[in-house]
């Protein structure tokens, strides 16, 4: 007990002074903020005229006022370190619009915050927050913030032209007002017309391997079976340690469910009923590919047990054969083994597991809801200017002086496309930190971001990630977004139902894979099925078709 | 009697200085040990983090009966009890004869040379302590090099994957991690010992174990009897940290203890209300266990804490 209340206590000294360093950093960088108030705008006043003329549909409305005013812009995560006024772009903006942004971000937790500004009902003028956080619903529900398509009626028509038809509707409301406009969100129509998905789900394998084994055939099960075979007969041992032959990313929950679910193309829903994917018969044959792959030890449990830093140590050492695994996580490990001794030990994207009918992947594509959503507070004394200043950042226009910055400075037009400097994408490989801090492009102000729109604008990745990504794109399941995160969450009922069946299936799929022989894997599983049932399996399952009928009611609008 | 306490008070004003450092921790202790006993209500109640604390509906002994109508929470308490007797049983006696050894060590300089190295472990957290272990215990670790090289086993076996190693596993890594520092108050109470009582054993002719016996643990006994005491009412807790870093799906089986369920049912499974009536009644139990304890050490050898 003593030597409990002393460990907590050094570590409280060691947070504190934690705490008072990162204080003394922050004040410090405060303080050389080299006073960067543009006294700018005047520059402009040629293009507009002050008083308001009916507001034009087709054109966006900041220009008819680019007189400086103050925007106070609470960003919902206590990381993040950027300001406003200090970089070269945030300057070019405000210059442009007259608006001049203070960004403010919660010391602790956003939601709790969100929370108190909401009861001393101080709110800043612009708030994004997590889509999923729960102060966003209050704020909605509250009438603390500005409907956008009111706003956008009486002052900026253009914001229904760039906010996109998809995402208003999504997150339109019951009583027919969007309260909110996302980033990073990506609509099926978009991603139909861009081909660029956000899907990152891949199955990967080691290139020089899989090519000295003759490109064997893993999308069948006796395939994949020999492959491991011929892996263990021949080539157990790389750089002197033993490979280890398969790997999952995310464990039993992840990889070995969902992920490896998609793979298989398992639909989410049959003839308009959420359907079971545990039972998919194509789905429990795999496993017990898994489970015989196991007895007959050319695979280990190794990718259930490993800590993160051993799955990192097998990586970079390219001692994985193949991988059920997200792509984004290998953008840094890939380009290295390209480079190492072994140049031709990185991994590429191939088709991995396949259902019975040889179906292709259906993969998760990005979705709706994107990561945060921006609001406008009804404490805001500039309304007019801050739905103007919302439309001009997601306008085509807004999102290149935000991601690119200012033309001839830090990008120029090459082959009639926009393109970084070279000197920035010299910056971006080498030092993102200054790229944010001094110049405040790319990916600095995210608070917006349209990827559909800013992607294309995205330097070259290189061919050895690109392989990979192209992959994952042509496998994505464009219209699956609706089917993810249907899921009850919090602490309702079904949702401990819910939280109690996948926690319960986490213990029961290494139970599974490690099962003796094919009768203790039925036995197993049905009495995973039996407890499940006791858990309250018919509710969650009531919830997802509920959750599901919502959700198309809403996209059908 | 009344002109002791007056002595004592008039110490207490002379030493303000000294006394005063322990404010800080007064301080600390009623901010996060008493202040959020307060909050225990919501064990009573279906709180949600959404509402205000007060403003939940009270649901009575709900969640208790809940938890223990819940296989897992009985399973938490069988591991829970399984690995913290491991720990008293052959865990406890070991700093003990650590220091013990220590101080019949003659050199001075190698006493404290292995009193540092010893001490060394705990200080690493356990996360990254904990990530060492599962590589010593990995399929190339230095585990599985030993015994093949002394030929108790021909091919790699991943501990960390086997639930029936895992109580052991906590066992010995607390014992390599916590062995040196646990000995210090040990080697503490045995410097204080006044050694005229060595000097007379010895021209009694008492030989070194007579004397460590019939001396040493005589005089720390009272040291044992609280630790011990102590370490009784602990036992429906785990070194969470511990277990959190070495656990895994594959173990889990024999690993989630009582901490790890009532995090895994508040923190990851948001039922707050649930895991703090669980909280309440392994702190109720503790209580208990402490005051048995206390009893039994008082009535068996006079050494109690209150």
């Amino acid at each position: 007990m003593m030597r409990r209340s002393m460990k907590q206590g050094t570590s409280l000294i060691l947070a504190a002074i934690l705490a008072l360093g990162l204080l003394a950093a922050c004040s410090k960088s405060e303080e050389s903020k080299p006073s960067a108030q543009p006294s700018a705008s005047s520059q402009s006043p040629s293009a507009t005229a002050s008083g308001e003329t009916a507001p034009n549909p087709d054109a966006a409305a900041w220009q008819l006022d680019t007189s400086p005013v103050d925007l106070t812009w609470f960003v919902g995560a206590s990381w993040y370190g950027r300001t406003w006024g200090d970089s070269l772009n945030s300057k070019y903006i405000t210059e442009k619009t007259g608006v001049n942004v203070k960004i403010e971000v919660p010391s602790g937790d956003a939601n709790e915050q969100a929370t108190l500004m909401m009861t001393s009902g101080k709110l800043p003028d612009l708030i994004s927050m997590g889509s999923w956080e729960t102060a966003v619903k209050k704020l909605w529900e509250g009438d603390h913030v500005y409907a956008l398509n009111e706003l956008a009626e009486q002052y900026d028509p253009y914001f229904f032209k760039v906010a996109g038809d998809g995402t208003l509707k999504w997150y339109r409301q019951e009583n027919g007002n969007t309260y909110g406009v996302p980033n990073d969100s990506y609509s099926p129509n978009l991603m139909h017309e861009t081909g660029m998905t956000a899907a990152n789900q891949t199955f990967l394998v080691r290139k020089d391997l899989y090519e000295e084994m003759g490109r064997p055939d893993l999308t069948t099960r006796e395939g994949f079976l020999n492959a491991l075979q011929l892996l263990k007969d021949q080539y157990s041992q790389y750089k002197g340690q033993p490979m280890s032959p398969f790997f999952a990313q995310g464990n039993v929950p992840y990889g070995m469910t969902e992920y490896l679910q998609n793979l298989l193309a398992v639909p989410y829903e049959k003839d308009g009923k959420v359907y079971d994917r545990f039972t998919d018969p194509d789905y429990v044959a795999w496993l017990k590919t898994f489970r015989t792959a196991y007895e007959r030890g050319l695979i280990n449990v190794d990718f259930l047990v490993d800590s993160d830093t051993q799955v990192e140590e097998k990586t970079n050492n390219a001692r994985y054969f193949m991988m059920i695994r997200e792509w984004t996580g290998m953008t840094a490990v890939n380009p290295m083994l390209a480079a190492s001794a072994n140049p031709e030990s990185y991994y590429i994207a191939v088709d991995g597991p396949q259902n019975s009918n040889g179906d292709s992947a259906k993969l998760f594509p990005g979705n709706m809801d994107g990561w945060m959503v921006t609001m406008i507070s009804k404490s805001t004394k500039h309304p007019e200017r801050a739905i103007r200043f919302l439309t001009y950042l997601a306008s085509e226009e807004g999102q290149r002086d935000l991601f690119l910055g200012k033309e001839g400075e830090t990008w120029e037009t090459k082959d009639g496309k926009p393109q970084l400097k070279p000197d920035m994408a010299q910056l971006l490989e080498t030092d993102i930190e200054k790229l944010e801090k001094e110049y405040g492009i790319m990916d600095t102000y995210w608070m917006m971001r349209n990827p559909v729109i800013v992607n294309q604008w995205r330097p070259e990745k290189a061919p050895v990630i690109k392989q990979m990504e192209d992959f994952a794109n042509a496998q994505a399941d464009i219209d699956s977004g609706i089917y993810k995160n249907l899921d009850p969450l919090g602490d309702s009922e079904v949702a401990v139902s819910w939280s109690r069946i996948s926690q319960n299936w986490e213990e029961t799929l290494p139970e599974l894979i490690t099962a003796k022989d094919e009768a203790a894997f039925d036995k197993i599983f049905e009495s995973y099925l039996t407890r499940r049932d006791n858990y309250g399996f018919d509710q969650v399952m009531a919830y997802r078709q509920a959750e599901l009928d919502a959700r198309k009611a809403k996209m059908s609008e | 009697m009344s002109q002791h306490r007056s002595g004592q008070m008039k110490a207490f004003f002379r030493q303000w200085q000294v006394q005063s450092m322990v404010i800080p921790g007064i301080v600390w202790m009623f901010v996060f040990c008493y202040i959020p006993m307060f909050w225990l209500i919501i064990a009573f109640m279906d709180y949600s983090i959404a509402k205000p604390m007060l403003q939940s509906p009270l649901v009575g002994l709900k969640h208790f009966e809940d938890f223990a109508a819940d296989d897992r929470f009985w399973r938490s308490i069988r591991n829970t009890l399984g690995m913290s007797a491991i720990k008293l049983a052959l865990g406890f006696p070991i700093p003990i004869l650590f220091a013990l050894l220590l101080n019949e060590i003659r050199s001075l300089r190698f006493k404290r040379a292995v009193q540092t190295i010893s001490y060394l472990p705990h200080f690493i957290a356990w996360t990254i302590f904990g990530g060492i272990l599962l590589n010593w215990l990995g399929e190339g670790g230095v585990m599985n090099q030993l015994m093949m090289a002394l030929g108790i086993q021909d091919r790699e076996i991943l501990y960390n994957s086997d639930p029936q190693y895992f109580w052991w596993i906590v066992y010995f890594s607390d014992v390599l991690k916590e062995t040196g520092w646990s000995a210090i108050i040990y080697i503490a109470a045995i410097a204080g010992i006044d050694p005229a009582l060595y000097e007379a054993a010895e021209l009694d002719g008492a030989n070194r174990w007579q004397r460590m016996w019939h001396i040493t643990i005589q005089c720390i006994r009272p040291t044992i009897a609280i630790l011990f005491i102590l370490a009784v009412s602990g036992m429906l807790g785990s070194n969470f940290e511990q277990i959190f870093m070495l656990k895994n799906n594959m173990n889990m089986r024999m690993a989630e203890s009582l901490d790890l369920y009532i995090y895994n049912m508040g923190l990851v499974s948001g039922r707050h209300s649930f895991s703090t009536a669980v909280l309440f009644a392994r702190s109720v139990v503790a209580l208990g266990l402490l005051l048995l304890a206390n009893y039994t050490s008082k009535k068996l050898s006079g050494e109690s804490i209150f």
